[in-house]
């Protein structure tokens, strides 16, 4: 447990992350460093987007799964780890 | 007789024969009368029902549908009511859609005359209006058939020659009221609207079986006989006593009605969304759920073994989506009427539970390196010798212009680049700030996991040493960490088994270590061992014995030399246990060959009889043959099977000595670095060093050969770090890379597949860094070198 608080703190220290949200099953947000609003709104989108690339990656092949997920963008970059749904900025 | 169908509703109007009065709708509204049939011809028998209205009135309507009911009644020429009693009473509430046909103002519509006045002779018509509006109850749309039908109707109106006896009776149908335009409408009319007009399967309605036979047909004389029979017998049965009448009167029971009343059903619609993978999914986990599930009835092991079922198998079922748990609730719900209950419970797992479980941590773990790649993505390119990829946000497009530009005239003014050193990024983090670094080695079959052995040197600042395995990936956290008792001196992979480490350590003791495992502790400790090393261990290595000595199994051992100036090997036999290789005995010269075991000494008094050994090698082809280098500057030659004797002795420097190797390239050729501030290079057979190497007035704490060039090795002293290439030069060093300032480099190793060198310095940092522009030519080199020495050797005669 304390590893976890430690990685997670790790993480949060690296140069360029802007923060972690932790997200259950159901996309409530768990824990985060972002502000509240933020992470309402990012927990909502994200949410709704790893259903749909999991669903995608497993019609294709039932023994599938989706294993990580990384979208770019001009401005920055957001990682899903999905099951329990870590994403960072 | 016509038979009207019409199908009366509740508007009615009084309708005399000489009554005009018709409401005219001209509304927008579309509705199709329910009544409103229209006729082409107006049959004979119509004057006897004498109602007429014009023939040009409109259809009526109530112009609401829910002005209380009208009903139609029609008089006959006697004033008799025939009001034709409507064969079908719809639901009264469903009075609400009505249609009402509007015609065009110049077409005759049909009428409630027309109404009354068809005749539809055929015993058909019933099914045919039956048939006629069922299709209409099966138009969907409202708009278009309803207008539909009107075009329809309103050709046939047009056409007055043809006899229509069908009747239109729209009054079951219910479509919904439609608010169109009368502008609309009219264009409506123009379009070319197409009509399906499907017949429906015919209903029997009626069935009456012939009771009269045809004289040509076969039965006939059956018929006949049996006739004949039986008017005799009629005949017979009067005034007969076979016969007698009797009467019978049947009691009909009261009967009672009885009135139920049941509650509305609810219905409550359910959707479930079936991908492929969530069939897929309960399929698996069905099966494997009714397998544990038959055997154990109690709910809580039930719970323990879906929870069991869902973790190692697919991690996302436990936190799948409810859609997925309850089509396993559904599927195997025959069987298991406990599951329902557990479900829910695990539906929901606990935040904490999602922080401590496994698949938690090894996602944060994952991200991480995702994010330091991220990072360091340029640096670790360099490394494995990639194409880096350009991020293509960060730098704007104007400076490499000027960057080039200013390269190209640089290497225009000096020619050939020259070798050059740079740093790529550094091990550290603020577990090993401030200690220093005693010992690196490289995992033999892992080539990006290092392992670096923090502990001080000197005997006064000792504090519990440290051992992090580091990994490529991740140069800001090690992946393991282990705390020993006293500093780290000398660390090795092992060969055979990658994952054991054995560390040691600056009171003695040696330990091996499991890095896979996540714990802790060694695996074995030498601090019950009876023969265990007294004095700080400055070297460990893992040897393979090809030749299986006496006795001794074939296989890899743990050689360690320590400072109280015993060899040992190291087995495990109940416990570590160790047996000498060899004591290195103090040698004043090489004039003075002290016997074994004699006790006799010189005057001066020793503290011990022993030198401190500070380094061995073995030879990289035979492993019997090994180099130990002492204390006291001496270099000794010895071998496995003797461990008493020396088999040489080189002598040259004059300080204790850090290190000694073989060169992987030519075999018999060996490097020692001293405190004296000298690197030598020796030949097996010359007793004096063939070449000598001096920079600076530090002491060399590491040499390494460079595992990819015969003539290049690499050395490190106090201040700087230095890359020599004998084929270069011998004189000088090839690349000097100053160390920081206040900071000792205390250690060197080379990177065995590409060209970087990791620099270990006493502030706990390992900085890793590419040779650059380094090329000693094609090859090994390994003539180079021997021409080298050849040449050397040559010049000194």
């Amino acid at each position: 447990m304390a590893e976890v608080e430690e990685t997670l703190k790790r993480i949060q220290s690296q140069k360029g992350v802007q923060g972690i949200i932790i997200v259950n099953a159901e996309g409530i947000p768990i824990k985060t460093t972002l502000d509240n609003s933020s992470t309402v709104q990012y927990a909502g989108l994200i949410h709704q987007l790893v259903m749909k690339a999991r669903s995608t990656v497993r019609d294709i092949d039932p023994q599938n799964d989706l294993t990580f997920l990384r979208i770019r963008s001009k401005k920055n970059e957001i990682m899903i780890a999905p099951e329990s749904c870590v994403e960072i900025l | 007789m016509s038979i009207p169908t019409a199908k009366l509703k509740k508007p009615t109007l009084k309708v005399t024969p000489s009554s005009r009065a018709m409401n005219i709708s001209t509304s927008g509204i579309l509705r199709l009368n329910r009544s409103a049939t229209y006729a082409r011809s107006i049959n004979a028998s119509v004057s006897r029902k004498s109602f007429c209205l014009a023939a040009d009135s409109k259809i009526l309507e109530k112009s609401s549908v829910q002005t209380p009911k009208h009903t139609i009644q029609v008089l006959d020429e006697n004033g008799k009511d025939v009001t034709p009693r409507p064969v079908y009473q719809p639901d009264p509430a469903a009075v609400q859609s009505k249609h009402s046909k509007i015609f065009a103002s110049d077409t005759s519509g049909g009428t409630m005359s027309d109404f009354y006045s068809t005749t539809y002779q055929t015993t058909t018509n019933a099914s045919f209006a039956g048939a006629f509006t069922r299709s209409l109850f099966g138009s969907g749309s409202v708009s278009i058939g309803s207008q539909s039908i009107m075009e329809s109707m309103s050709e046939e109106i047009e056409d007055p020659s043809s006899k229509r006896d069908n009747s239109i009776s729209l009054s079951d149908v219910q479509v919904k009221r439609e608010e169109v335009k009368e502008l609309i409408q009219e264009e409506m009319l123009d379009d070319m609207v197409d009509l399906y007009l499907v017949e429906s399967d015919t209903l029997c309605l009626l069935d009456m079986p012939a009771i009269s036979v045809s004289v040509d047909s076969m039965e006939a004389e059956s018929v006949k006989e049996r006739n004949s029979r039986y008017t005799e017998l009629c005949k017979n049965r009067t005034g007969n006593d076979k016969y007698m009448g009797r009467s019978m009167q049947t009691f009909n029971g009261a009967s009672k009605t009885k009135e139920v009343q049941s509650e509305a059903i609810t219905m409550a619609d359910a959707a479930t969304i079936a991908n492929n993978w969530d069939m897929y999914d309960s399929f698996c986990s069905a099966g494997q759920g009714e397998v544990d599930l038959s055997t154990d009835t109690d709910k809580a092991s039930i719970a323990e073994m879906i929870h069991q079922n869902h973790g190692p198998t697919r991690t996302m079922e436990r936190t799948m989506s409810v859609i997925s748990s309850s089509t396993i609730v559904s599927s195997s719900s025959s069987r298991m009427e406990m599951e329902p209950f557990v479900v829910p419970s695990e539906s929901k797992p606990d935040p904490e539970l999602i922080l401590q479980s496994e698949e938690f941590q090894q996602h944060l773990f994952v991200m991480e390196r995702i994010i330091l790649e991220n990072i360091y993505q340029p640096k670790l390119a360099a490394y494995r010798q990639l194409p880096t990829l350009e991020d293509p946000d960060s730098m704007p497009k104007a400076v490499p212009m000027v960057v080039s530009r200013r390269e190209e005239s640089s290497l225009d003014e000096e020619g050939p680049p020259t070798p050059a050193l740079e740093r790529l990024w550094s091990f550290s983090c603020e577990l090993t700030t401030g200690r220093n670094v005693s010992s690196m080695a490289w995992n033999k079959r892992n080539p990006d996991l290092l392992a670096v052995g923090y502990g001080q040197f000197a005997f006064k600042d000792q504090k519990p040493g440290l051992v992090c395995c580091w990994s490529l990936k991740n140069p800001s956290w090690p992946e393991r960490i282990f705390t020993c008792q006293s500093g780290v001196t000398a660390l090795d992979f092992s060969a055979s088994s990658a994952s054991m480490l054995a560390v040691g350590m600056h009171d003695g003791t040696i330990a091996t270590y499991n890095v896979q495992s996540r714990e802790k502790t060694p695996v074995i400790d030498s601090s019950d061992c009876v023969h265990k090393h007294t004095s700080p261990v400055w070297q460990v290595r893992w040897i393979n014995h090809e030749r299986a000595l006496s006795g001794e199994d074939k296989g890899e051992a743990l050689i360690s030399v320590s400072a109280d100036g015993r060899i040992s090997k190291w087995f495990l036999r109940k416990g570590l246990d160790c047996i000498d290789l060899m004591k290195l005995k103090r040698t004043r010269n090489d004039r003075f060959k002290r016997q074994v075991g004699e006790k006799e000494r010189k005057s001066e008094a020793l503290i011990s009889r022993q030198a401190p050994g500070l380094c061995f090698d073995f030879h990289p082809t035979d492993s019997n043959i090994y180099l130990a280098g002492t204390e006291e500057g001496h270099i000794h030659k010895c071998s496995c099977s003797y461990n008493e004797q020396f088999l040489e002795t080189y002598q040259a420097h004059k300080g204790p000595l850090y290190r000694i190797t073989w060169s992987p390239f030519c075999s018999d050729v060996f490097l020692s670095c001293s405190s004296d501030w000298t690197i030598q290079l020796w030949r097996q057979d010359l007793f004096t060093p063939v070449l000598g190497f001096m920079s600076t007035q530090r002491a060399v704490y590491d040499v390494m050969w460079s595992p990819k060039w015969a003539t290049v090795f690499g050395a490190v002293n106090e201040g700087r770090m230095e890359i020599w290439d004998l084929g270069a030069s011998i004189l000088d060093p090839t690349i000097v890379n100053p160390a920081s300032p206040g900071v000792k480099l205390t250690s060197l190793l080379f990177a065995t597949e590409t060209d970087c060198v990791l620099v270990g310095d006493s502030d706990g940092q390992v900085s890793v860094y590419q040779l650059k522009n380094f090329t000693a030519g094609e090859g090994t080199q390994v003539g180079t070198l021997e021409d080298i020495i050849g040449s050397t050797l040559a010049s000194q005669l």
